[in-house]
């Protein structure tokens, strides 16, 4: 197995967060290697969302080291500021409640693409390939603000999925969709995993069965145990 | 009240009987305060961002100045201008005062501040994760400020009308640096003050009858523009 010699990953140690006196992540080890599918499960308030923003760059942790592989053989604890900017170009975080651009779902699924330098052309054509992957095509011109709660969910998996990022983070990534929908998105996210992505998503649902997961971690009271899958 | 019914018809028909020093003097006001609110929309909007969406020493003190800003009167604007313009002033050698740019530099400083104040409100309560989705989606700090500012930009719309509102009908800076010139800086509300105190009030009603003009069709602008956004009765 060659794949499994020089496989990219990220690792994340010692993740200390605190908002005023409350410590919401205590020394929180956590890595993630290219293609693995990870779940993030805890009770509400537990951290989940504060995690993932930190492994996107979005949130200062307190404290923290980052190691990647291949790109940087050692340990690293940098200055936020280079750090974030590592983060964030490999990292792509889906909020729980997703936001949506005003405009098109045309729009908002070739946000991401414009920032690439691409001709127009290609992306157009780009994203009416990931629509059509995920059976939303029809929508592509419909204005965002009209969507379901679940289409717009799934609207907003494909603008992360698109802009081919190396770690999808999706928070709660299910909770407006019916069976059907579910069912669609579960096909995209192994094809993801495929592709070399890696995905951490968080749920409440029991998802066993549908998704066979790499890793299994819980957060409890700021502090993270792995658990068997 | 027979006298303000007569005398508006007259306004009305001076107007439309295209009156060159009437429409001369509404064409200097639409220059000044345009060229005006240009300058300062740009400026004013990223000043609004960065006191909005960056944490910095001293930030909440220069919001707290500018919201004092908005509370200066025009004419004390006027006057300070008008000792830093004229001939013994610091900035007298730039031959500045009794033109127009010295009118645009009036109404900059008027607008500036409502400006910041009213796009710092609206940035203050856009939606946090609009920022956070464009920078995870891979756009730079200023794309994604870009991003934000149009995701608000119907509260911005409302900054920048508020802010035209305030400096086309305004007299005091106008006056005082400006010096009421015919045909040069005399603007709408400088040439009603003018009229009104010779005892004119044709020209004064008909310019007021514009400015009037104007504040509802910017409103219905406005009104037009946001004509999408949810109703919640209806
Ligand atoms: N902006 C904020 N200001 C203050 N406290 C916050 C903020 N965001 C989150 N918290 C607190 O941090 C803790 C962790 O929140 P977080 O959103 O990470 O939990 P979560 O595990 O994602 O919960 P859920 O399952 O409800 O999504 C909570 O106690 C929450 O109250
Ligand atoms: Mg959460």
């Amino acid at each position: 197995m060659t794949s499994l010699i020089k496989k990219a990953s990220l690792s994340l140690n010692r993740v200390c967060f605190k908002r005023g006196i409350r410590t919401i992540l205590d020394n929180v080890d956590f890595s993630v290697s290219q293609g693995e599918l990870v779940l993030m499960t805890g009770q509400n308030g537990s951290g989940k969302s504060t995690l993932l923003k930190i492994t996107a760059g979005l949130l200062k942790p307190q404290q923290a080291q980052v190691r990647f592989v291949p790109h940087d053989g050692q340990q690293g604890s940098y200055p936020w500021p280079r750090l974030k900017k590592l983060l964030r170009r490999k990292v792509c975080y889906l909020h729980q409640h997703p936001y949506l651009f005003h405009g098109s779902v045309y729009d908002n699924v070739a946000y991401g693409l414009k920032r690439q330098k691409m001709s127009k052309q290609e992306i157009e054509q780009r994203v009416v390939q990931a629509l059509q992957e995920y059976s939303l095509e029809s929508l592509i011109h419909r204005d965002c603000h009209e969507l379901s709660g679940g289409e717009k969910q799934r609207v907003a998996i494909v603008r992360s999925w698109i802009t081919r990022p190396e770690i999808i983070l999706l928070d709660e990534p299910f909770s407006n969709m019916d069976k059907e929908s579910r069912k669609k998105s579960y096909a995209l996210i192994k094809q993801m995993c495929q592709q070399d992505i890696a995905i951490v998503l968080t749920s409440h649902d029991p998802l066993i069965g549908e998704l066979s997961f790499d890793q299994h971690i819980h957060l409890y009271q700021g502090k993270m145990t792995h658990k068997s899958v | 009240m027979n006298d303000l019914t007569d005398a508006s018809i007259q306004a009305l028909q001076l107007l439309l009987s295209g009156d060159a020093e009437v429409w001369n003097i509404i064409s200097v006001s639409f220059t000044v305060s345009l060229k005006a609110i240009l300058i300062a929309t740009v400026p004013a909007i990223a000043m609004a961002f960065v006191l909005a969406y960056y944490a910095f020493p001293g930030r909440r003190f220069v919001i707290t100045l500018f919201n004092t800003a908005l509370a200066i009167p025009a004419v004390v604007v006027g006057l300070t201008l008008y000792l830093l313009l004229s001939r013994s002033g610091p900035f007298g050698d730039l031959h500045l005062l009794f033109t127009q740019e010295a009118m645009i530099i009036g109404q900059i400083i008027l607008a500036f501040p409502l400006l910041v104040a009213m796009s710092h409100a609206s940035l203050q309560s856009s939606d946090q994760r609009a920022w956070e989705t464009a920078i995870t989606l891979g756009a730079s700090a200023f794309v994604a400020a870009v991003t934000v500012i149009r995701e608000v930009r119907f509260g911005l719309m409302a900054a920048i009308i508020a802010a035209f509102g305030r400096i086309i009908a305004e007299v005091g800076s106008s006056m005082m640096v400006g010096g009421n010139i015919l045909n040069y800086t005399r603007n709408i509300p400088t040439a009603i003050a003018l009229e009104t105190s010779k005892g004119s009030f044709v020209e004064g009603i008909a310019l007021g009858m514009v400015l009037l003009t104007l504040a509802l069709l910017l409103n219905f602008f406005l009104t037009a523009i946001q004509g999408k956004a949810e109703v919640i009765h209806q």
